[in-house]
């Protein structure tokens, strides 16, 4: 009886020790978490911190240029900071199971953090609840995973496309002041983003003024350039008045825009997310196209940064970035100019993204 | 192998025969622009004629390929992987290099006669199933799409955008293409001694054997005509949409079956009707457009395409005569009594 009341009161005593521990480390970030973990490493951000750590990045799906950038991009930023001893990267190829797979071998060979593009969404919960429950950092970012920052991984950075659809509505009510018919191309039928973006942009858009063409809540194209094409094609004959076009791939478009000169008409304005593709585009198309002005969100490759800033500075004892959503950054406005011009590396590939931390060179170097 | 019996129900004179399945599909067309121009007038706009005309050629060019395996009893499930892999090779190998367009071109050209022998050697010679064999090829092309693209095909040359994506005396490039494809294929199959052989193998198998016709080496060779069409169903797709994805093949699977079935060409074999192939192909490309100018919802556009496809399959393959006189027997059973 002795022995097993000493067993229960270790045990209590213990479970109060990590709750403890717990409670220090998940708490909100401040001045006070840097003087009890240690000053931050020298010559290094703040959100690296003194203890070493082994860092894995893992995709659901690893191949396409986008995500090309983006993987490089992450290992980027984990290289800034010297705490991160070991680097290790995974590509699930597509294959929830592989996924799966992948963030258990991961947790077996004992890293310290994870940052997961959980592609197959919810799917990939249960493996992120485990490894987090296994005591490693698990971060996921960009697609929702459903589940609880704090209860079934550390925090989920995901992107706000509401963030994006109110940048393009405010950029809407500048250039068009007294209203215009607006039509929206997304992915799928039903994806969240194309439904998020939206509520933004209607939280912008109110007047009546301002009306949406076609299929209601988006014009679905599966992000398809061919779909796209035709949809496009059967719109500009619909209607013979369309002032703006806003998609959420922007370099889709590109097949699909000179429908507009074929049937006589100039492009209208563009609302979308930049690619040097596009860019070129409107460089080469804006001179013949009188109503063609453009402006763009950055695509998003630097969510990944913020992720591993997140994932590293909970696992070294660093500074924690103070928001866990990437907002991406209004990137080209035609018009005014500003943040950027519209840019185009009419010498380098098109489907690099010029809103990229990562310098247009490396990334076309990566996709060589 | 199954030997289906044609009857010649449609128009005939001395020199030309019009088949059943051409009749029917022309009256199709004619009735669906009737259609759309009373319900969608913009899906006749010039604008929309001329974007839904390029997809029609692709369309046409898969099909005829389509066909030519069909009318051998066989079937070719690669086209995903065919287009896909033309596609990146054309945009991929050139990587916005005007000059290595052509020999671009000429790999995939060598490429897709690769896959077709293959298949033909699967499917004609060892006689496997020719839907396993072709799902078989089109992994395999899908791996090779996969290992010079990574996934991503580049933004395709100026060059081919200006060559399948351009107008010529008001007509896009890739109409003109399509036209040269149906002539040849028409040409060859019905006015040259080896296709006049093809065409009586897949008509009649056994009896061509027995007449001592290469049946096997006919049998084969249609996988590698089918390939050189996909090919350049790829190519024209790689410059129409000027920025493809990796997988840009994957819709194209079903309509090419569809053509050839609507155009009426028996899926067990025999006569192939290229004609009636490719109107089949401009019906199914203005249902597409068409629909979308309605301003059908998503969803029932694709419940539409399926139901021309079913309805083409019910026209050729039920036995209607067989329906009717067992129908009516049972009327007249049932008044007797």
């Amino acid at each position: 009886m002795a022995i097993r009341k000493r067993i229960a009161f270790s045990a209590a005593a213990m479970s109060v020790a990590v709750l403890a521990l717990a409670a220090c480390s998940s708490g909100a970030p401040s001045s006070n978490d840097t003087q009890t973990t240690g000053a931050p490493v020298e010559g290094a951000p703040d959100w690296c911190g003194p203890n070493q750590i082994s860092l894995g990045l893992l995709d659901g799906f690893g191949g396409n240029s986008w995500r090309k950038i983006t993987t490089a991009a992450g290992a980027d930023e984990a290289a800034k900071c010297p705490s991160v001893t070991d680097y290790q990267y995974a590509d699930g190829q597509g294959d929830t199971q592989k996924s799966i797979a992948d963030i258990q071998g991961m947790v077996a060979k004992g890293v310290n953090a994870l940052v997961v593009f959980p592609d197959a969404g919810e799917a990939m919960l249960p493996a992120l609840r485990s490894a987090y429950q296994a005591g490693v950092v698990t971060v996921p970012y960009r697609v929702n995973p459903g589940g609880e920052d704090g209860v079934d991984y550390d925090a989920w950075i995901g992107a706000d496309f509401t963030t994006d659809g109110e940048n393009w509505g405010k950029w809407i009510t500048t250039n068009f002041p007294d209203g215009a018919k607006i039509l929206f191309v997304s992915g799928p039928k039903g994806n969240s983003q194309g439904e998020d973006e939206l509520a933004g942009m209607k939280t912008v858009l109110t007047d009546p003024s301002y009306e949406f063409i076609g299929e209601q809540p988006f014009e679905p194209t599966n992000w398809d350039p061919a779909l796209t094409q035709q949809v496009l094609t059967s719109a500009i004959a619909k209607n013979p008045q369309i002032d703006v076009i806003v998609s959420d791939f922007g370099p889709s478009l590109v097949g699909a825009l000179p429908e507009f000169t074929k049937s006589g008409r100039s492009i209208p304005a563009l609302v979308t997310s930049d690619g040097n593709v596009l860019g070129c585009f409107w460089t080469d198309n804006q001179a013949a196209n009188p109503d063609f002005k453009m402006m763009t969100v950055a695509t998003g490759n630097d969510n990944v940064r913020l992720a591993v800033q997140y994932a590293v500075a909970k696992a070294t004892g660093g500074v924690l970035p103070d928001t866990t959503t990437f907002d991406a950054p209004v990137f080209e406005d035609s018009v005014s100019g500003t943040p950027n011009p519209v840019e185009c590396e009419a010498d380098l590939p098109g489907d690099i993204f010029l809103s990229a931390e990562m310098s247009p060179e490396d990334q076309a170097a990566l996709l060589k | 192998m199954s030997v289906t019996e044609r009857q010649h129900t449609g128009l005939k004179s001395s020199r030309f025969t019009v088949s059943r399945g051409l009749i029917t599909v022309g009256v199709a067309v004619v009735a669906l622009f009737i259609v759309s121009a009373i319900v969608a007038p913009s899906s006749i706009s010039q604008g929309a004629i001329l974007g839904m005309l390029p997809f029609f050629a692709v369309l046409t060019c898969v099909g005829l390929g389509q066909m030519l395996v069909v009318q051998q009893g066989g079937i070719d499930l690669s086209i995903p992987g065919a287009v896909s892999l033309a596609i990146v090779v054309v945009s991929r190998i050139p990587n916005g290099d005007n000059s290595l367009l052509l020999p671009a071109v000429l790999l995939a050209t060598g490429i897709a006669a690769l896959a077709g022998v293959l298949n033909g050697v699967l499917v004609g010679l060892l006689k496997l199933n020719a839907i396993i064999a072709t799902l078989g090829t089109n992994a395999l092309l899908f791996a090779v799409v996969l290992g010079i693209s990574g996934g991503s095909p580049t933004t395709t040359t100026r060059a081919l955008r200006d060559i399948a994506g351009g107008l010529s005396f008001g007509v896009p490039n890739s109409v003109f293409f399509a036209v040269a494809a149906l002539i040849v294929v028409s040409l060859m199959v019905k006015k040259t001694v080896p296709g006049r052989r093809f065409e009586a193998v897949g008509a009649n198998p056994i009896a061509a054997r027995a007449t001592g016709l290469r049946v096997r080496t006919h049998q084969a060779a249609a996988y590698v005509w089918a390939q050189l069409l996909y090919c350049l169903a790829g190519i024209l797709l790689a410059g129409i949409t000027a920025q493809p994805t990796a997988f840009q093949g994957n819709s194209y699977l079903i309509p090419a079956v569809a053509v050839v079935v609507l155009g009426g060409t028996s899926l067990l074999g025999g006569r192939g009707y290229p004609l009636a192939t490719v109107v089949a192909a401009l019906f199914l490309s203005q249902l597409d457009q068409f629909v979308l100018a309605a301003g059908v919802p998503f969803a029932v556009r694709s419940i539409i395409q399926a139901a021309a496809l079913a309805v083409g399959v019910g026209l050729y393959t039920i036995n209607w005569a067989g329906i009717r006189a067992r129908l009516g027997h049972r009327r007249r059973a049932a008044t007797a009594t």
